[in-house]
C-alpha cells in the first residue's frame, strides 16, 4: 500500500518535470511564456548537502566528539513553482530530490548503553564506555512541499515539509580503545586496546520513510542562474521504531548549497 | 550578490546557532559502575596479592593471621559508596559480603569476601558441584568439603565465550557440567566455535578448559593468554594426578588465520588433542601466579615440578579410561620446607579439549570429559 502510493507520487512528479523539461526543450519560449502567464515556474538545481545525523540534544553519555567529517554529498533538484494571485507574492513548491546525506564522526562515550545482534543471532549486551567511531550515507529521493514568498523579483523565500525515502543506506562504525560492562555497568569488565575493535553494521534498521522540515532562500543572480541555500531538518529518527541498540533518537540535520537553472 | 551576502551568512549563522544550542555536550552524569578497585589490610597479613573478581573477593593470608578480627578497606570507583564501610572490623572465619553503590545510586553490587590461611584442602575432584554465574548463562564448579561447604572454585574461559553471545545454554558453553560421568557428575570440556563477536576478535574458537585460578576477564580480549590466571597456595609436595577421561576429537582441525573471513584454515587429516597438566611452582614477587605463556616453559626458573599426560596417551576414546601422571621435578628443584611452611608454593591443574586451544586452534566438537579426579601429595 505504502509503496504504491510512493510509486504513484514519484510517477506523477517525473511525468510533471518531464513534461516541463520535454516542452522546454521543443518549443522554450512559447511553453516557458504559457506557464509564466499561469504563474508557473520551473527549474533544476544541483548541490551539496553538508551535516549530520545527531541526536538532540547529544545524551550525556557522549563525552567529546573528537572528529567529524561532512563527506561529499551531492543533491539534484527539479522544482516546479506555482505562484498565485496577481502580484504572484505568495506561492508553493513542488519538488523532487535526489540526494546524498553522510558523516562521519568519532566520539568519546561513557556508559553507553548498547546490544549488538552478531550475524548468528549472538547478542552481545553492555555499557561501553570509550572510542566509537560512525559512519552514515543515505541515499534518498525526497520530495519537498514548501510556501514560497517573493521578497522582491529577484529574490524568494521558502520553508514547508518534506518527506524522504530511503533507497539505499549504511549506518555502520566500530568501538574501540575502551571497556564494556556485559549486560549493565555491574558486570564484568572488558578492556578493547590496540587493535581490539568491534564493528557493527546497523544498516539495515535504518527506515525508509522520513520526514522532516526545511527552510531556505533563492536568490537570481543572473536571468537563469540561481542560488541557493536551505537547512533541512528531519523530525524522524533514521532509525526504525523499536530499534534500541542506540538508545537515543537521531536526527539529519543538514545544510543544502547549491546552483540552478531557472527556466 | 551585496543582497545575498548577509541573508546567505544569517542563514548560516541561525543554522549554526540551533545546531550549537541543541548540541553542546552535557554535564557528565555520576558513575553508574560500583567497583572495588583495591583492597589493603593493615599490617603484613597477606600471603598473596588480593584477588578482586568482579563480585569476589579472595584473600590468601599470612599463617597464624587472626581471621576473626580484619578490617579489609578498599578503594571503590569515584562516588560510590560500601556497606558495611571500609574499614570496619569484622569476623571472616565465614565469607562476609559487602554491597557497593554506584555514584549515581542506580546500581548495587554485592561482592563476597572471603580469607584464608590455608592453601588448598582438598585432593579429591569429583565435579559434582556446578553453580550458575550470576547472570545466569554458565556452570562454575566448585568442590565442597564433608559437611557440604565450598573449599575449592575452579576457573574456566567460560566469562570470556559469555562475551561472544554465542551460548544460549550452560550446556553450549565449552566448560560445563555432563550428567554421564564415571561417577555420577562429571566435568564436559567442548572446543566450540565463538560466533560472528569471537571470530571479529580473532578468536574464532574456544576450547573448553578447567583449571586452578582465576580468569581474568577484565584482560580477556586484550591479553588472552594471560588472562588464564594459575595456580593456588598448595603447602604440600604433589607426587600424582590420577582419575578417568573420554575423549573424541572433533571433524576438522583449524589453524587460526587472521586473513581468512572466519580466521580458520582448515588441516586436513590432522586430529586434535586434550591435554591434563598440573605445575608446582614457587609464587614470588615477580611471578605471582603462572598464564597461558609461561605454564609450561623450559625456561620458567619459578616452576618446581610438571605432570603432564604424554600425548600419546592423549588419544580418543569413547569408554571411560583411567590416567595417571607424576610430577617430574626439574633438575635442581627441590621444595624447600620452610618456604612450603610459609604458604610460598602454588599448584595449578589444568584440563582442556584442545591442546592448542589458549591459541585458537583446535577442532571445533572435541570433547573431553574428566572425572574423579585425586592428586596424591606428602
Amino acid at each position: 500500500m505504502k509503496r504504491t502510493t510512493i510509486t504513484l507520487l514519484l510517477t506523477a512528479l517525473a511525468l510533471l518535470l518531464g513534461c516541463g523539461g520535454a516542452r522546454a526543450q521543443q518549443d522554450r519560449t512559447p511553453g516557458i511564456i504559457r506557464s509564466a502567464l499561469m504563474g508557473l515556474e520551473y527549474e533544476v538545481r544541483a548541490g551539496i548537502n553538508i551535516g549530520g545525523a545527531s541526536p538532540l540534544p547529544l545524551p550525556a553519555e557522549i563525552r567529546r566528539i573528537d572528529s567529524y567529517s561532512p563527506t561529499f554529498c551531492f543533491s539534484l533538484e527539479g522544482d516546479v513553482i506555482r505562484w498565485f494571485g496577481e502580484k504572484r507574492r505568495w506561492g508553493l513548491i513542488l519538488g523532487l530530490r535526489l540526494e546524498n546525506k553522510g558523516m562521519q564522526a568519532g566520539a568519546r562515550t561513557k556508559n553507553y548503553g548498547m546490544e549488538i545482534i552478531g550475524d548468528g543471532g549472538e547478542r552481545l549486551k553492555g555499557n561501553w564506555t570509550g572510542m566509537v567511531r560512525t559512519k552514515y550515507r543515505g541515499t534518498f529521493f525526497s520530495i519537498p512541499l514548501l510556501a514560497a514568498c517573493r521578497i522582491n523579483p529577484r529574490l524568494r523565500l521558502h520553508a514547508g515539509p518534506y518527506v524522504s525515502f530511503q533507497s539505499s543506506g549504511d549506518f555502520s562504525g566500530h568501538v574501540y580503545d575502551g571497556y564494556l560492562r556485559e549486560n549493565d555497568p555491574t558486570g564484568n569488565k572488558v578492556v578493547f586496546e590496540g587493535d581490539r575493535r568491534a564493528t557493527y553494521d546497523f544498516s539495515d534498521e535504518l527506515r525508509s520513510v522520513q520526514w522532516g522540515v526545511q527552510a531556505g532562500v533563492n536568490w537570481k543572480a543572473f536571468k537563469h542562474l540561481t542560488l541557493s541555500g536551505d537547512l533541512t531538518w528531519g523530525v524522524t529518527d533514521i532509525f526504525k521504531k523499536g530499534f534500541r541498540t542506540i538508545s537515543f533518537d537521531m536526527y539529519p540535520i543538514y545544510l543544502n548549497i547549491g546552483f540552478g537553472y531557472a527556466f | 550578490m551585496m543582497r545575498l551576502k548577509p541573508l546567505t551568512t544569517s542563514l548560516l549563522f541561525a543554522a549554526c546557532a540551533a545546531l550549537a544550542a541543541t548540541s553542546c555536550i552535557k554535564e557528565e552524569a555520576p558513575n553508574a559502575e560500583a567497583d572495588i578497585e583495591s583492597c589493603t589490610l593493615a599490617g603484613d597479613v597477606l600471603n598473596r596479592d588480593p584477588i578482586i573478581e568482579n563480585d569476589r573477593i579472595t584473600l590468601i593470608l599470612k599463617k597464624g593471621t587472626d581471621l576473626t578480627a580484619l578490617a579489609p578497606e578498599f578503594t571503590l570507583t569515584p562516588g560510590a559508596t560500601i556497606l558495611p564501610a571500609s574499614g570496619s572490623t569484622r569476623d571472616f572465619t565465614t565469607p562476609q559480603s559487602y554491597e557497593v553503590t554506584s555514584e549515581d545510586g542506580r546500581w548495587k553490587k554485592r561482592y563476597r569476601v572471603e580469607a584464608t590461611t590455608s592453601g588448598m584442602t582438598t585432593g579429591t575432584f569429583r565435579f559434582e558441584n556446578a553453580r550458575m554465574d550470576s547472570n545466569g548463562k554458565y556452570q562454575i564448579f566448585y568442590e565442597t568439603d564433608a559437611a557440604g561447604a565450598e573449599i575449592l572454585t575452579w576457573a574456566s574461559g567460560n566469562p570470556g565465550f559469555a562475551l561472544t553471545g554465542a551460548g544460549d545454554d550452560c550446556t553450549d558453553y565449552p566448560t560445563y557440567q555432563s550428567g554421564t560421568g564415571y561417577r555420577n557428575k562429571c566435568l564436559a570440556l567442548t572446543t566450540r566455535r565463538t560466533g560472528s563477536f569471537g571470530t571479529m576478535m580473532n578468536m574464532p574458537i574456544a576450547a573448553g578448559n578447567l583449571f586452578l585460578g582465576t580468569f581474568d576477564v577484565v584482560n580477556a580480549l586484550k591479553d588472552p593468554l594471560t588472562a588464564t590466571r594459575f595456580g593456588i597456595p598448595f603447602e604440600h609436595v604433589p607426587s600424582h594426578l590420577r582419575g578417568y577421561y573420554q575423549y573424541r576429537s572433533g571433524e576438522t582441525f583449524y589453524e587460526l588465520d587472521r586473513s581468512a573471513s572466519d580466521k580458520l584454515k582448515p588441516v586436513p587429516g590432522r586430529k586434535d588433542r586434550f591435554d591434563i597438566y598440573a605445575v608446582f611452582f614457587e609464587s614470588t614477587d615477580d611471578r605471582k601466579h603462572l598464564d597461558g605463556t609461561n605454564a609450561l616453559s623450559e625456561e620458567n626458573p619459578n616452576i618446581l615440578a610438571v605432570a603432564r599426560i604424554a600425548p600419546e596417551k592423549a588419544v580418543e576414546c569413547d569408554a571411560w579410561s583411567p590416567f595417571e601422571i607424576d610430577f617430574v621435578f626439574r633438575e635442581g628443584k627441590q621444595p624447600d620446607p620452610a618456604k612450603l611452611a610459609a604458604g610460598k608454593y602454588s599448584l595449578a591443574i589444568v584440563f582442556t579439549s584442545s591442546f592448542c586451544g589458549d591459541r585458537f586452534e583446535g577442532a571445533p566438537g572435541s570433547t573431553l570429559r574428566v572425572d574423579e579426579v585425586t592428586l596424591e601429595y606428602e
